[in-house]
C-alpha cells in the first residue's frame, strides 16, 4: 500500500472516522462510506488533505442530512441549441467574467453561461470586498502568488475598467504586547513573500493613523497594499467590457452535463439547448466540482464555508481610514477571521465570519453568527454601535480541502481549463487568475488552430455618468443633456433616474431591481429600498416594457408584486 | 450666475414644511419651499384613511385632503415651490446658508438662506435593523412602502400577509390590505402593549378579527425567491425570544411598522447638536437648533402620532425663521429642560427664557401610566401640574407652559413626571 495512503487512514483513525473507506482514483484520493455528521465529514476531509494526492474527493455519506440543494432556472428552451463557440466559459463570478474579458483580447467567439439571472448573484457579490496584501496565503501556494499579482495589478484594471479601487491599507493590530516579539519575523516572511511596504506600528502609531481604534490593541502592522473594491462592481465591470469587445453572456442559463467524444467534451448541456464548445472553462464558483464531474474529471471537492457580514451607516464613515483587524491566535486557522473595513462607498463592512456549512447556495443570516460579528468586529472601532448596522447578509465560500486554488487544465480532458476552489483571496487574485487561465485557454485552442489578436480590443470600458463622481460643473452640463439625471430617485445614495436607465441599458442589462442595486447602488442605503422601491419598480417596469407586477426583485419567481389593486395599477 | 437670495428656506414640502412656509410667509418674510418629490404633501399623498386634521380643522379629513388646504394656501399666497429638487449640500454663508440643488430644469443651482428651517421627515426602521435573519427573498416590506404601492402605484405587495409591529402604519395597513383583498393573517407586537393608537386598534384591527399577538415577534423569514412563512417567537420581559415558542406561519407578505426614525442626515455636516432620545436637534420653544438661524419642526424633530402637531411645530418653527431672517434675533438665554421620572423624551429640550410668552412642550410617557402626575418646577418652585388619569407612550402629550413664572436665574428646569 502506498505510503501516501496509510497517513490518510492513520489519519483518519486519529479521528475516529472508522466508517470512512479511502480509494486510489488517478492521482486524488476519494473518501466513501458513511460518518455520522457534518463535522465528521468535514474533518475526514482534512484528515486527508495535506497528503501527497492532488485533490480529496470526499464523497462520504451523512444520514440525516437535508440533501444538497442547488438552484436551477426555470424554463427551458432551444435559444442556444447548435451554437457554436471557441470558448464557453461556466459561471459569472468574478472569476468567469474577468476570464471572459481576457480572452476577448484574443480573435476568438466567447459566450459566459450563468445560471442565476444576473452575473456576480452568488460568492462574488457576497464577499467583504478586501484586495489582501498577500501576507496570509502559504508560501509557494497558488494563493500566494495570485495574490501578490492579482493585487499589484488592480491599479491598472480600475483605471482600465472604471470601478472603484481604494488601497486604503489594512493595520492589523496586536491584542497582546507580547505578540509584538514576532514582528520581526513577520516582516521577514512579508519581505520573502513580496508583500510590499510593511511597516511596524507601536500602539502610539496604530492610535496616530486610526484614532478610533480600540484601546485593546498594542501596536501592530501597517500593510499598505490593501485595498478595497465593492466586489460586484468589478465583476459587473469585467463582464461589461468582455460584452463591449464581442463576448456573449447568456443569464439563467444552467450547465446539465456535457456531450463527450474521447477526452474531449463535443457539446455543453444546459437548460437553453446543447452548444458547442472548442474549449470550455469550469469557473463555477460553488459547483465546480459538479461541473468537473460532468467530464469525469472530479477530483477534488467543494464544500462552503459561510461568512456573515454587516454594513454600517456612512455616516460613520470617516471615522476609520484603513482596514483593522485583530487576528485572534488559535482561532479557525481557515481564514483570517475578517476585520472592519472602510468600503469605496463609505460606509464601514464588518466581517466576514468563517462557519463551514452543508448547503452551498444558503446565504441565511443567523442571530449567533451576528452576535460574534458583533463581539469581534464591532468594537475595533471605538465609534460603533450596533444601531449603525444598516444591513447585513452572508455569502459561501467556494473551498477545497486542500484550502488552494486549483488552475490549470484538466490533466484528463483535453479542451477542458479550471479555475476552481477560488474563495479568499480569490477577489484579489482575480485579475492574475484571468490571465493565467485566458493563456491556458489559447494554449489548447493553438494546438488545432490558429488564434489571432482582437485588433479591436479596447480595454477601456465605456462609462455612462456617475453623478457622485462629478463636480457640480460637470453634473450640470449631464443634466442638460439628458434631464432624467437630475430626478434623484434613491435619496440616501444620491442616485439619479439616468443613471437607473443607463444600468437597465447597459452591456450586460439589469433587469432586476437587484440588479439595478448592483450597479448603481439604488437601494442600498440607510432607509434599504423603502422609499425608493416603487419608483424602481415602475422605471424598470417602463424600460424593459413589462408591467410593474412581473418585475422580481432577483431570480425569476421574486416578483415584488401581487396582483393590481381594486382601482388598478398605473406606471409612471 | 449669483444664487436667488430668500428670507427664509424651508427643505421638505411635507405637513411641517407647507405649515412652516405659510407661516413664515405670514411673518412677512420672502420663502421659497423645496421638495424632492413630484408633489408636495409628504407622506399624506399616501395616508387615504381618515382622522386627520381633528385638533387643528376640527374636522375629520383624509391624508390628501389635509395636505390639499395647506397646498392651496402656500399657492394663494404665491410662495415659490420647487418639486423634484433635491438638496446636494449645505452650508453656512456669510448671512445664513447656501444650499446647492439639482433639478431637471435647472440642473444644479444655488439658494441663499438668512434663516432655514430643516422639515425632512422621518424614515422607517428597516427589517435588518430589527435583527430579522433568514435570506431575502422579496415580499419583506415596510409598511409605508407597502402604503405607497397600494395607494399611490395601484398594486397589492401580496395576498397573504403578517405584520410585525403595531405602531399606527401597520395597522391602518392591516385594514388596508384586508379592504383590498389581502388576507392579514395577524399583527405581532414585541412589547407587551401595542404601539400604535388605541382608537387604530379598535378601528384597524378589531373591527376586522385581526389577530393581535403581543409579547411575540418575527425572529426569521423563509423562501429564496418570494417569501414563503415567518417563524413567529413568543418573547420574555426583557424582549428576548423564549426558545420553544417558535412557530412557523405561511405567508407571501411581512410588513414592518417597527419605527421611525427622524431624517437629519443633512444636518450632520452643520454638526448641529442631535437628542439621542428622539434622534432629532435639541431645541428651544421657538425649534431653534444649536446652529443660529436653523429650525427644525415635524417628524425631523421627533416622531409625532398626529399631524396636527406636525404642522403646529411647522408653524413655529417657520415664523421663527422669519423672526430671524428679518431681523429680530436677541441672543437667547437657554434654560434645559431635565426630564425626570416617567418621561421617554420631552420636546424642546431648552427654553429660551428670556422671551417670555407661552412656551408648548410635547412629552411622551417612558411606559403606560395610571394616575400619573406631571410637575413642572424651577429652583422647587413649581410652574405647573396636570393630572393624567391613564397615560401611553404612543400618545404624545402637550402642555403649554407660561414662561414669566420662570425665576430669574434658575439653572433649570425640571419636568417630572410619576405614576
Amino acid at each position: 500500500m502506498a505510503k501516501k495512503l496509510k497517513s490518510v487512514i492513520k489519519e483518519l483513525r486519529k479521528f475516529g472516522l472508522t466508517g470512512v473507506c479511502p480509494r486510489e482514483w488517478r492521482s486524488s484520493i476519494v473518501l466513501e462510506g458513511e460518518v455520522d455528521s457534518w463535522q465528521e465529514y468535514i474533518a475526514a476531509g482534512y484528515a486527508a488533505a495535506g497528503k501527497g494526492y492532488k485533490g480529496v474527493v470526499n464523497d462520504l455519506r451523512v444520514p440525516g442530512l437535508e440533501p444538497l440543494k442547488e438552484y436551477l432556472p426555470p424554463g427551458r428552451g432551444g435559444a442556444l441549441a447548435g451554437k457554436s463557440y471557441d470558448v464557453v466559459i461556466i459561471g459569472g463570478g468574478v472569476i468567469g467574467c474577468a476570464v471572459a474579458r481576457e480572452l476577448t483580447r484574443w480573435d476568438l467567439r466567447v459566450a459566459l453561461l450563468e445560471k442565476e439571472d444576473d452575473v456576480a448573484k452568488q460568492t462574488s457579490s457576497r464577499n467583504n470586498g478586501m484586495i489582501h496584501p498577500g501576507l496570509a496565503a502559504p508560501t509557494g501556494s497558488k494563493k500566494h502568488s495570485y495574490n501578490i499579482r492579482g493585487n499589484r495589478m488592480y491599479t491598472q484594471v480600475s483605471q482600465e475598467l472604471g470601478f472603484e479601487f481604494h488601497r486604503c491599507g489594512s493595520v492589523v493590530m496586536l491584542e497582546k504586547s507580547f505578540y509584538r516579539l514576532a514582528l520581526p519575523y513577520v516582516r521577514r516572511k512579508a519581505l520573502k513573500k513580496g508583500v510590499d511596504g510593511l511597516e511596524i506600528l507601536s500602539r502610539q502609531e496604530v492610535s496616530r493613523r486610526e484614532p478610533n481604534a480600540t484601546d485593546r490593541q498594542r501596536g501592530g502592522i501597517f500593510l499598505p497594499s490593501t485595498g478595497v473594491v465593492a466586489p460586484y462592481m468589478v465583476t459587473v465591470a469585467y463582464a461589461e467590457n468582455a460584452v463591449e469587445n464581442g463576448a456573449e453572456v447568456h443569464l439563467n442559463t444552467a450547465v446539465l452535463g456535457f456531450e463527450m467524444e474521447g477526452d474531449r467534451i463535443v457539446g455543453v448541456r444546459t437548460n437553453q439547448g446543447v452548444l458547442r464548445a472548442r474549449v470550455v472553462i469550469n469557473a463555477a464558483g460553488v459547483w465546480a466540482d459538479n461541473i468537473a464531474g460532468y467530464a469525469n474529471d472530479r477530483f477534488f471537492s467543494i464544500h462552503g464555508r459561510k461568512g456573515t457580514i454587516a454594513i454600517v451607516d456612512k455616516a460613520l464613515g470617516s471615522t476609520q481610514s484603513a482596514v483593522l483587524a485583530m487576528p485572534q491566535l488559535g482561532v479557525n486557522t481557515h481564514t483570517k477571521g475578517g476585520g472592519l473595513n472602510p468600503t469605496v462607498e463609505g460606509n464601514l463592512l464588518l466581517g466576514p465570519t468563517a462557519i463551514e456549512v452543508p448547503q452551498r447556495e444558503d446565504w441565511s443570516t443567523t442571530a449567533g453568527e451576528m452576535e460574534l460579528l458583533l463581539s469581534r468586529h464591532l468594537s475595533l472601532n471605538r465609534r460603533l454601535r450596533p444601531r449603525d448596522i444598516i444591513t447585513y447578509f452572508a455569502g459561501v465560500r467556494a473551498c477545497t480541502f486542500e484550502e488552494d486554488f486549483i488552475i490549470e487544465p484538466s490533466e484528463y480532458v483535453a479542451n477542458l481549463v479550471h479555475a476552481a476552489g477560488i474563495q479568499s483571496p480569490g477577489l484579489a487574485s482575480a485579475p492574475a487568475i484571468a490571465e493565467d487561465v485566458a493563456a491556458m485557454t489559447v494554449e489548447i485552442l493553438k494546438k488545432t488552430r490558429e488564434v489571432k489578436r482582437n485588433p479591436a480590443f479596447n480595454p477601456v470600458r465605456r462609462l455612462t455618468p456617475q453623478l457622485a463622481k462629478l463636480s457640480l460643473a460637470e453634473r450640470a452640463e449631464v443634466i442638460r443633456k439628458n434631464p432624467a439625471y437630475g430626478k434623484i430617485v434613491c435619496r440616501c445614495e444620491v442616485i439619479s433616474e439616468g443613471e437607473i436607465v443607463a444600468a437597465i441599458h447597459s452591456p450586460v442589462p439589469a433587469a432586476t431591481v437587484d440588479a439595478v442595486k448592483r450597479r448603481v447602488r439604488a437601494g442600498m442605503g440607510r432607509c434599504q429600498g423603502g422609499f425608493c422601491t416603487p419608483a424602481l419598480l415602475e422605471i424598470v417596469a417602463r424600460e424593459t416594457s413589462r408591467s410593474p407586477g412581473d418585475v422580481t426583485k432577483g431570480r425569476p419567481g421574486s416578483r415584488m408584486l401581487a396582483e393590481e389593486t381594486k382601482a388598478g395599477g398605473k406606471t409612471g | 450666475m449669483s444664487p436667488a437670495k430668500w428670507d427664509v428656506v424651508v427643505i421638505g414640502a411635507g405637513p411641517g414644511g407647507l405649515a412652516a412656509s405659510i407661516a413664515a410667509d405670514k411673518a412677512g418674510a420672502s420663502v421659497c419651499l423645496v421638495e424632492r418629490e413630484a408633489r408636495p404633501g409628504g407622506i399624506l399623498k399616501q395616508c387615504i384613511h381618515d382622522g386627520f386634521g381633528l385638533v387643528r380643522f376640527g374636522r375629520k379629513l383624509t391624508g390628501p385632503e389635509y395636505a390639499f388646504l395647506d397646498i392651496e394656501e402656500v399657492k394663494g399666497r404665491g410662495i415659490k415651490l420647487f418639486t423634484e429638487t433635491f438638496l446636494l449640500d449645505l452650508d453656512r454663508s456669510e448671512e445664513g446658508f447656501v444650499l446647492t440643488l439639482q433639478n431637471s430644469e435647472e440642473a444644479v443651482f444655488r439658494l441663499e438662506a438668512k434663516a432655514l428651517v430643516a422639515a425632512t421627515g422621518c424614515r422607517e426602521r428597516t427589517a435588518r435593523q430589527v435583527f430579522i435573519h433568514g435570506q431575502r427573498p422579496a415580499g419583506v416590506y415596510t409598511a409605508g412602502t407597502v402604503q405607497r404601492l397600494i395607494n399611490i402605484s395601484g398594486y397589492l405587495p401580496g395576498k397573504n400577509c403578517v405584520i410585525l409591529g403595531s405602531g399606527d402604519i401597520g395597522l391602518i395597513m392591516a385594514r388596508r390590505l384586508t379592504l383590498e383583498g389581502a388576507k392579514v393573517l395577524g399583527v405581532y407586537e414585541i412589547k407587551p402593549e401595542p404601539s400604535g393608537l388605541t382608537r387604530n386598534i379598535v378601528q384597524c384591527l378589531e373591527d376586522y378579527n385581526i389577530p393581535l399577538h403581543l409579547s411575540t415577534t418575527v425572529t426569521e423569514v423563509h423562501g429564496t425567491e418570494r417569501l414563503e412563512g415567518v417563524t413567529v417567537c413568543r418573547v420574555d420581559e426583557n424582549m428576548r425570544p423564549l426558545p420553544g415558542s417558535e412557530e412557523y406561519v405561511p405567508c407571501d407578505t411581512l410588513v414592518l411598522s417597527v419605527g421611525l426614525i427622524p431624517e437629519n442626515d443633512i444636518l450632520h455636516p452643520l454638526g448641529v447638536e442631535i437628542d439621542p432620545r428622539t434622534g432629532g436637534p435639541v431645541v428651544d420653544q421657538l425649534l431653534a437648533t444649536s446652529e443660529a438661524g436653523l429650525f427644525s419642526c415635524g417628524n425631523a424633530l421627533h416622531v409625532n402620532d398626529l399631524v396636527d402637531y406636525v404642522s403646529e411645530s411647522g408653524e413655529i418653527a417657520g415664523a421663527s425663521a422669519a423672526r430671524h431672517a428679518l431681523g429680530d434675533y436677541r441672543p437667547p438665554r437657554h434654560v434645559p429642560i431635565l426630564a425626570k421620572g416617567e418621561i421617554l423624551y420631552a420636546v424642546p429640550q431648552r427654553l429660551d427664557v428670556s422671551l417670555g410668552g407661552q412656551g408648548i412642550l410635547y412629552f411622551r410617557a417612558a411606559r403606560t401610566l395610571t394616575d400619573a402626575a406631571l410637575v413642572i418646577s424651577a429652583g422647587g418652585r413649581v410652574l405647573g401640574e396636570k393630572k393624567y388619569k391613564s397615560l401611553r407612550p404612543p400618545e404624545m402629550e402637550r402642555i403649554v407652559l407660561d414662561l414669566s413664572l420662570v425665576p430669574a436665574g434658575e439653572e433649570n428646569i425640571v419636568l417630572e413626571l410619576r405614576g
